[in-house]
């Protein structure tokens, strides 16, 4: 059984500990202690509890977060120990913007790595339905890994309801906008989208703060739904009429490579594929993988070699500036110092 | 060196410029403020680019300072990088020397080794620079570099391949931050894209340098093919002198005399393989081929109401999930069904394909199923 150390962060329906096998001190884990609340939930269990238990079991990959273990403590407290992730999650790095710098190949590797998560998700009839930044946290060697699966929930059942109020609002698609309550995985692909596209401008991409407003953006960004060019839309729960004379037609590649032309032509064909409006035009998660983007260049950065949270980058500047046969300076009295003129120009 | 009038010159004045009367055409800069000097590291005399273009054009000459009669070439004058003629001639030895002498302390085996191959290198440039022992030194030298011919490529390309990469990084950055102020226009947006393409083909260039090393031989034979028959045939000469003074016993044993010593074996690693987006996971299924369609009525609705399929729904992720679990029992028993298998019958289709019957048996037994729990999570 593991041994709880000290508090990592408090999320809306768990703390989180640190903490090590008592078996093996250097182990380290995080402990992922599920609130009670009896008055609320069934059981005192929230859904959420039992589905991040039900489908971490299912799943095993090297994106997504590792379940070792279930236990629970005296109070009848869930426990869920979870694999210890200390480099934090993509949304530090974006929002880092003074201090990790990165270009298109370090973004290939981690939506590399995101797009691996969610397809193996989806692969398993499973959707994840919470995919942002901040769910994707970042393991000691580099990896990604798709964690948080409260929202998370089988699929592909006929004419089995599913509710339209999940994924955070800046990541959830215009379908599940308009009220529909049959999907499939496309949902967690526009999201994936909005995280390309958030990589790429360092900033939410559609950051809306209602739902109206999401779905205004959508319309401003994107462009706006309309039986031409999504057959049905209007059948959906929450269809809006839009204004005749206030019709956004769906924007073209030049308005997305003057928006995200960092990421070249074929990044910008993978990322409007992700944003397609009509998720049945949208790419299947194993679309998004087929796409010839990840073999083009640039190749993506070496997991080791991604920039990280705290030390990574400062690091990395000081091993690219010691060239020639400089050394560290711990060496140096040992070695003579050899100039480098081959730099000089 | 003394110390002139004040400069009435606009230009940009870099060391060297200070004298100002040129000692071939004696021309001022009084007269001409733009006057500009050049140097050639083969013997650092010093005269003014209207000189330089006058005599060297034609192709290479006598260096015109008298005295000095080195034959000179228009392409290899620059301009001075230090005021100081000794420490721009150290500079170029140094690194001259530095090329040839490129092993790094982690190429050897000892900090010894490592201390006393850094010995040599600095008695290398002392002599050069003291002019000392020029003969055998320059012989070290080449020995040297042809031994380290190909990490002395391999270690330019890395270096051009970082400073590209680099260039191109630093360039998008500007590009995005340029797009995100907005506003960004239609024109803007092509000639981005262009200049995308631009900084693809540049990285693209050094990757392929770097991973076929077949290209550089490539441009070489293109220059050889325009050369003339006479050239070719001077070349040929020369070969053959080569080729005589390579056999040539006191020449041979200069890679045995000028060996580095102590290095350790080099060891290739292997050639990065393909990035693979899947990971390395099979993908296809293995137990059956799945279609695009199954007929059951139970289904038909599932097809076309617009209230399902506007949402994105898509039948066919059932048809594979039920696929999926119909079919997931068979793993189970792979080895002793291969071993069956491959006594029974050769190669063939061992892709069953399913039909239709299977998979709605499995439809319909799983949809009653469903029907009856109804959750609306
Ligand atoms: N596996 C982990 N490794 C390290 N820190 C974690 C891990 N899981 C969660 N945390 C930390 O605990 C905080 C709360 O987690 P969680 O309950 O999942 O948050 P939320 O409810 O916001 O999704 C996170 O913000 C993070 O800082
Ligand atoms: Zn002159
Ligand atoms: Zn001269």
């Amino acid at each position: 059984m593991p041994i709880a150390d000290k508090k990592l962060g408090e999320g809306t329906y768990a703390v989180v500990y640190l903490g090590h096998l008592k078996a093996d001190p250097k182990r380290l884990v995080a402990i992922k202690k599920m609130k009670v609340n009896t008055a609320e939930w069934r059981d005192g269990l929230t859904m959420d509890a039992i589905r991040e238990v039900k489908y971490l079991q299912e799943l095993s990959h090297p994106n997504i977060i590792a379940l070792h273990a279930v236990f629970s403590s005296k109070n009848q407290n869930l426990n869920l120990v979870l694999e210890y992730l200390p480099l934090g999650d993509l949304e530090m790095l974006i929002k880092d913007v003074d201090g990790i710098r990165y270009g298109t190949a370090e973004v290939k590797a981690w939506m590399g790595m995101l797009g691996r998560a969610v397809w193996f998700c989806h692969e398993n009839f499973i959707l994840h339905r919470d995919i942002k930044p901040n769910n994707l946290f970042i393991a000691a060697d580099g990896e990604v890994k798709l964690a948080d699966f409260g929202l998370a929930r089988s699929f592909a059942d006929p004419y089995r309801i599913m509710s339209h109020q999940v994924i955070t609002r800046w990541y959830r698609p215009p379908e599940l906008l308009l009220g529909a309550r049959h999907y499939a995985g496309t949902v967690d692909v526009w999201s994936m989208g909005t995280v390309f596209a958030e990589l790429i401008l360092r900033r939410p991409f559609l950051a809306g703060q209602t739902d109206v407003e999401q779905l205004e953006l959508i319309c401003q960004w994107i462009g706006t739904p309309v039986e031409e060019n999504w057959p049905g839309v209007s059948k959906l729960a929450d269809y809006i009429r839009f204004d005749k004379g206030n019709i956004q037609p769906i924007r073209g590649k030049e308005f997305f490579l003057s928006t995200f032309g960092t990421a070249g032509p074929v990044g910008v064909d993978l990322l409007m594929s992700m944003l397609a409006l009509d998720p049945r035009k949208r790419s299947t998660s194993r679309q998004v993988l087929e796409h010839k983007w990840w073999t083009s260049e640039p190749r993506p950065t070496a997991k080791e070699h991604l920039p990280k949270k705290g030390g990574g980058p400062e690091k990395m500047g000081e091993d690219l500036k010691r060239k020639g046969g400089e050394i560290p300076a711990s060496r140096g009295d040992s070695v003579a110092r050899r100039l480098d003129f081959s730099a000089m120009r | 060196m003394s110390r002139s009038m004040q400069s009435n010159g606009a230009g940009p004045r870099r060391p060297g410029d200070r004298e100002d009367i040129c000692p071939v055409c004696k021309s001022t800069r009084y007269l001409n403020p733009e006057m500009r000097f050049l140097v050639n590291p083969e013997c650092y005399h010093k005269m003014c680019e209207s000189c330089v273009d006058r005599i060297f054009s034609q192709g290479p000459a006598a260096c015109p300072i008298a005295g000095c009669a080195r034959t000179l070439r228009k392409q290899r004058f620059r301009q001075q990088t230090f005021e100081d003629l000794k420490i721009e001639r150290e500079v170029d030895i140094r690194r001259r020397v530095a090329t040839a002498f490129n092993c790094q302390e982690s190429d050897f085996e000892t900090l010894l080794a490592y201390n006393n191959y850094l010995e040599d290198m600095e008695v290398a440039t002392f002599n050069l620079l003291q002019g000392v022992d020029v003969d055998a030194t320059e012989r070290k030298l080449a020995a040297f570099a042809a031994q380290n011919a190909a990490s002395i490529s391999a270690n330019n390309a890395k270096a051009t391949e970082t400073r590209t990469a680099q260039h191109a990084h630093t360039a998008a950055q500007k590009e995005q931050a340029r797009l995100n102020r907005a506003g960004a226009t239609r024109a803007d947006v092509a000639s981005m894209a262009e200049r995308e393409e631009a900084h693809r083909e540049a990285i693209d260039a050094v990757a392929n340098a770097k991973d076929e090393p077949g290209q550089k031989v490539v441009l070489l034979k293109k220059s050889t093919a325009r050369r003339t028959a006479a050239e070719k045939a001077r070349d040929k000469q020369r070969q053959q002198q080569q080729q005589q003074q390579l056999q040539h016993p006191g020449d041979s044993t200069d890679h045995e005399i000028y060996k580095i010593q102590g290095l350790k074996p080099v060891i290739h690693p292997p050639p990065e393989k393909a990035y693979d987006p899947f990971g390395g996971m099979a993908h296809t299924p293995v137990y059956y081929t799945l279609q695009s369609h199954y007929e059951h009525p139970w289904l038909d609705r599932a097809r076309t109401d617009p209230g399902i399929v506007a949402g994105g729904y898509d039948l066919r992720e059932y048809y594979h999930r039920t696929m999926l679990a119909a079919f997931a029992g068979l793993g189970c028993f792979i080895d002793e069904e291969m071993g069956e298998k491959e006594k029974g019958r050769g190669e063939g289709d061992d892709k069953m394909v399913a039909t239709e019957g299977a998979a709605m048996a499995a439809a319909a037994a799983a949809g009653a199923d469903r029907a009856a729990r109804r959750d609306v999570l």
